[in-house]
C-alpha cells in the first residue's frame, strides 16, 4: 500500500506499575498491521497483519503482568490474521578484541558476561513521544556495580511511517508505508575492555520446526549508503511473509558517515531453547506457550578500523521490519541506469546516424565529379 | 671483482686529472661492460634508467596500495584521502611546461635528473614523516614535493634514452622504460598491504606510526633511483670524456603564445585525453575497497585485480604500439580504446560479473589508447609547436587529474560508487563523442589523422619527390 492511516498509542496500565507497552496500528483500504512494542521483559515487538482495516488490539493488563501471560493480548478478529511473528531483544553482548587479527572469527573475541536486556530499567516513553510517529525506548541495568553504564544507556528508537520516504540518515533505506524501522544506539556505556566489541542478540519465533531464513542480497547499487553493496534479510517462511532487512553496517558517530562506518556481521540463526533465553511476556500473551525459538547474534565492529572506542557510540539501522502487504522493498534506482546506459547509446546512435548522412553526401559529391 | 678494478681504474683515469682529457684510455682496452661505445655498456646504462623511474612510480601509488588503512589511521575521508593525489598533479599543472627547459637551460641532464630524484625521495620522506607524526598536511605536502620531482623526472629518463639509444633501439627502450614504470606501480600495489601487516605485527598495533614506517621503508626504492640517478650522471660523463658525446638535451621550445595557434583538432585530443584519464586513474586509486565491498575480495585479491591494469599494460604497451604504427587510422584505434573502456566501466557498475573481465578489458584498452592518442599530437601541430603540445597535454591532464580526483573523493562520500561509476562513464562518454567529432572534423578538414600506414607512406614519398 501507498500510504496509511497511521497511530501510535502508548496502552496504559492504570492499575500497575509503569510499563511500556506502544501500538502502533497501521490502516491501509483493506488490511490493518499492528506492531505491538513493549519493553515488559527484554525489549520486544510482536508484528501482526490483517485482511480487514477494522481489527483492534485489545490488551488484558492483569493477565499480561501475571506469571502465565497466555492470551493477555488479542488481535481481533482472530481469523483475519495473515501472518504474525516476533522478534525479541534478548542481550547486549560485549566481546574484548584484542589480539584478534582474524576479522571474520566467530566469535570475535573472548566474550565478556552479557547484558541482560529483561534486567534493564526503561524510561517512560509517553515523555519521549512528539507528533513525529516515533518513540524511544532508553534503557540500563537496574543492577551496576561496575558503573559501567552510570553515564550510558542503550535505545531503542521507534518509527512509523504514513507513506514511502528516505531518511535524511545513512544508511538511507527506503521506507514504505508497511515497514516500520528501528534504531539502536549505545551511548556512552564504559567498555569494558580497550578493544570492545559490542553485539545484540536478537531471537524471533520459529515457523513449525525451522527457522526463519537469513539471507545475503548484493546489489549494485550503494547510492544511500556508499561503498556497502550487501543487504541483510531475515525472511518468515515464504511470500507473503514478515521480512527484517538491514544494511550490515554500524556507525561509530553521529552522524554517522563513511569513516565512521563498521561492518555489522550476523551470525547464522540458530534453534535456541526457551529457557536459555530471557522471556517476553508479550511474546507470551500473544503467541502461548508452545512456541520454539531461533536466535542469531548481531556484531558490530572489527578488531581493526573504527569502533565503539572512538567515541563511545554505535548506532545501528534495521529499517525494515515489513509485513507482508509490502513488496520487498527495492533498493536500486532503475533512474541512474537509464540515464548511464542510455546517454552513450544515445549519443553512438546519433554519432552513427550523422556519419551515415555524411556519408551519403560525401558520395554523392564524388558521383557528380 | 674484474670488473670492480676496472671500474676504479676508470675513476683514478677520469677523477682526480680531469685536466688530461685530451687523452683518454683507449677505447679498446676497456671491457664490453666499461665501454661505451658496446652494446653491453648500453644494456647496463638501460638497467640504470629503467630503475631511475621505478620510485617514483613506485611511491606514486602508495596510497591506492593503502587506501583503507591511510583512512583509518589519519582518520581521514575519501576526499581528503585523494588529496593526496590532487597535489601531486597540482604541482604538476605548472611544472610541465618547465621540466624540459628545467633540464636544457638550467640544470643540464645530469644535475636536473639528480635534483629531480632527491626532489621524490625528500617528498617521500615527508610523506612518511606525516604519518609518524599524524599529520595529514605534512602528508599533502610531501605529495606536493613528490610532485615536483615525479613527472620531471620522466622527462629527464626520456631525455637519457634519446640520447643514449637515439637511431639505435631507441623505440625498445621507451617501451621497456613505460613496462618498468608498471612494474613499479604492480609490485607497489601488491607488496605495500603485506608489509604493513608484517609492520603492524612487529609494532604490536595499527596506526599512524605503523603507516610512517611503512611509506619509510618504500621510500628506500626512492633512494635506490636516487643512486641510479648518480650512477647515470658518472656514465654520461664518462662517456662523453671518451666517446665525445654531447650532453642529452630534451630540445623543447616552450612557447606559450602558440597556445593560440592550436588547431581544433588539437582541442578535441586535449579533450579526448582528460576526459579519458581522469575516469582510470582516480578510479585506480578508489579501486581496492570497491572490490572489497562489491565484490567481496579479500585484501590480496582486491590489490591484484586493481593493478591488473598496469601489468597488462607493461607487455601490451610495445605490441599495440606495433600495431598502431602498423596499420595507422589513430582515430579508429582510439575510438575502440574509448568505447571498450565504457563497456568496462558499465560492466563494472550495472552488474555482478567476474570484475576480471571488466579490469582486463580496461587494461587493454587503456594500453592501445596511449599508443593511438599521444602520436596523433604530431600529426597535427608543426614540429616546432610539438614541445608545447605536449607540455600543455600533460599540463591539463594533471589539471584535470587534480580536480576529478578531488570530486571523485566527495562523490564517494555522499552518493557512493553507483554513482561514481556513473559519473566516470559520463567523463568516457564526454571523451567517446570527442572521437567521434574528431572523426567528423578531420574528415572534413581533409585531414591525415585517420590514414592508414600506407597512405602516409605514400604522402610521405610524393612530398619527397
Amino acid at each position: 500500500e501507498k500510504t496509511r492511516q497511521l497511530s501510535l498509542e502508548v496502552i496504559p496500565n492504570w492499575l500497575g506499575p509503569l510499563q511500556n507497552l506502544l501500538h502502533i496500528r497501521a490502516v491501509g483500504t483493506n488490511s490493518t498491521l499492528h506492531y505491538v512494542w513493549s519493553s515488559l521483559g527484554p525489549l520486544a515487538v510482536v508484528m501482526v497483519a490483517t485482511n480487514t482495516p477494522h481489527s483492534t488490539l485489545s490488551v488484558n493488563w492483569s493477565r499480561l503482568l501475571s506469571p502465565e501471560p497466555d492470551g493477555g493480548l488479542m488481535v481481533l478478529p482472530k481469523d483475519s490474521i495473515q501472518f504474525s511473528s516476533a522478534l525479541v531483544f534478548t542481550r547486549l553482548l560485549e566481546f574484548d578484541s584484542t589480539n584478534v587479527s582474524n576479522t571474520a572469527a566467530k566469535p570475535p573475541g573472548r566474550p565478556y558476561p552479557p547484558y541482560s536486556l529483561a534486567d534493564f530499567s526503561w524510561n517512560n516513553i509517553t515523555d519521549s513521544l512528539p507528533a513525529t510517529l516515533s518513540a524511544t525506548f532508553q534503557g540500563h541495568p537496574m543492577n551496576d556495580p561496575t558503573r559501567t553504564f552510570a553515564n550510558g544507556s542503550l535505545a531503542f528508537r521507534v518509527q512509523a511511517f504514513s507513506r514511502s520516504s528516505r531518511p535524511a540518515q545513512p544508511p538511507r533505506l527506503l521506507h514504505t508505508a508497511d515497514t516500520c524501522q528501528l534504531e539502536v544506539a549505545l551511548v556512552g556505556a564504559s567498555p569494558r575492555g580497550n578493544h570492545s566489541l559490542f553485539g545484540l542478540e536478537v531471537a524471533t519465533l520459529g515457523q513449525g520446526p525451522d527457522c526463519p531464513s537469513m539471507q545475503e542480497q548484493h546489489s549494485i547499487d550503494d547510492e544511500y549508503a556508499p561503498a556497502v553493496f550487501q543487504l541483510d534479510q531475515l525472511l518468515w517462511g515464504s511470500l507473503p511473509a514478515g521480512f527484517a532487512q538491514w544494511r550490515p553496517v554500524a556507525y561509530s558517530q553521529k552522524p554517522g558517515g563513511r569513516e565512521s562506518a563498521l561492518p555489522c556481521q550476523a551470525s547464522p540463526l540458530h534453534p535456541a531453547l526457551a529457557y536459555s533465553l530471557p522471556q517476553s511476556p508479550i511474546v507470551r500473551a500473544f503467541f502461548g506457550s508452545q512456541n520454539n525459538f531461533c536466535a542469531f547474534n548481531l556484531t558490530f565492529g572489527a578488531s581493526t578500523g573504527p569502533g565503539y572506542w572512538d567515541q563511545h557510540y554505535l548506532s545501528w539501522n534495521a529499517p525494515g521490519c515489513g509485513l507482508p502487504s509490502s513488496g520487498r522493498l527495492v533498493p536500486t534506482s532503475p533512474g541512474h541506469h537509464g540515464s548511464a546506459l542510455g546517454a552513450p547509446g544515445l549519443m553512438l546512435l546519433g554519432g552513427g546516424l550523422v556519419l551515415l548522412l555524411h556519408h551519403r553526401k560525401y558520395s554523392e559529391y564524388q558521383s557528380i565529379n | 671483482m674484474e670488473e670492480e678494478d676496472e671500474e676504479a681504474r676508470a675513476l683514478l683515469a677520469g677523477g682526480p686529472d680531469e685536466a688530461d682529457r685530451g687523452a683518454p684510455a683507449a677505447p679498446g682496452a676497456l671491457p664490453a661492460l666499461c665501454d661505451p661505445s658496446r652494446l653491453v655498456h648500453r644494456l647496463l646504462v638501460l638497467l640504470l634508467m629503467c630503475f631511475l623511474g621505478f620510485g617514483s612510480y613506485f611511491c606514486y601509488d602508495n596510497p591506492a596500495a593503502l587506501q583503507t588503512q591511510v583512512k583509518r589511521d589519519m582518520q581521514v575521508n575519501t576526499t581528503k584521502f585523494m588529496l593526496l593525489y590532487a597535489w601531486y598533479s597540482w604541482s604538476n599543472v605548472v611544472l610541465c611546461f618547465f621540466g624540459g627547459f628545467l633540464i636544457d637551460r638550467v640544470f643540464g641532464i645530469r644535475w636536473g635528473t639528480i635534483i629531480f630524484s632527491c626532489f621524490v625521495c625528500i617528498g617521500q620522506v615527508v610523506f612518511a614523516l606525516g604519518g609518524i607524526f599524524n599529520a595529514f598536511w605534512l602528508m599533502e605536502f610531501g605529495r606536493f614535493v613528490f610532485g615536483i620531482g615525479g613527472e620531471s623526472l620522466a622527462v629527464a629518463q626520456n631525455t637519457y634514452a634519446v640520447s643514449w639509444f637515439k637511431g639505435k633501439e631507441l623505440n625498445l627502450v621507451f617501451g621497456l622504460q613505460l613496462s618498468m614504470a608498471r612494474i613499479g606501480s604492480t609490485v607497489n600495489m601488491n607488496l605495500m598491504g603485506w608489509l604493513y601487516s608484517k609492520i603492524e605485527a612487529l609494532l604490536g598495533s595499527a596506526g599512524h606510526t605503523t603507516l610512517g614506517i611503512t611509506l619509510m621503508i618504500g621510500g628506500v626504492t626512492c633512494i635506490l633511483s636516487l643512486i641510479c640517478a648518480l650512477a647515470l650522471a658518472y656514465l654520461d660523463q664518462r662517456a662523453e670524456r671518451i666517446l665525445h658525446k654531447e650532453q642529452g638535451k630534451t630540445g623543447e621550445v616552450i612557447k606559450l603564445t602558440d597556445v593560440k595557434d592550436f588547431s581544433l583538432p588539437l582541442w578535441l585530443i586535449f579533450i579526448i585525453c582528460v576526459c579519458y584519464y581522469v575516469a582510470v586513474f582516480p578510479f585506480i586509486g578508489l579501486g581496492k575497497v570497491f572490490f572489497t565491498e562489491k565484490f567481496g575480495f579479500s585484501s590480496q585479491a582486491a590489490s591484484a585485480i586493481n593493478s591488473v591494469v598496469y601489468v597488462i599494460s607493461a607487455p601490451m604497451s610495445p605490441v599495440f604500439g606495433l600495431l598502431v604504427d602498423k596499420t595507422g587510422k589513430n582515430i579508429i584505434w582510439v575510438l575502440c580504446a574509448v568505447a571498450a573502456t565504457l563497456v568496462s566501466h558499465m560492466m563494472l557498475a550495472f552488474t555482478m560479473w567476474n570484475p576480471w573481465i571488466a579490469m582486463c578489458l580496461l587494461g587493454l584498452s587503456y594500453s592501445l589508447l596511449a599508443c593511438a592518442l599521444w602520436p596523433m599530437v604530431a600529426f597535427v601541430v608543426p614540429e616546432h609547436q610539438l614541445g608545447t603540445a605536449h607540455g600543455f597535454m600533460q599540463s591539463i591532464q594533471n589539471l584535470g587529474l587534480a580536480i576529478i580526483s578531488i570530486i571523485a573523493g566527495m562523490i564517494l562520500d555522499s552518493r557512493g560508487y553507483l554513482f561514481l561509476e556513473v559519473f566516470f562513464i559520463a567523463c568516457v562518454s564526454l571523451s567517446l563523442l570527442s572521437v567521434v567529432l574528431l572523426y567528423l572534423v578531420n574528415r572534413a578538414q581533409g585531414g591525415n589523422l585517420n590514414y592508414s600506414a600506407r597512405q602516409r607512406e605514400e604522402i610521405k614519398f610524393s612530398h619527397t619527390e
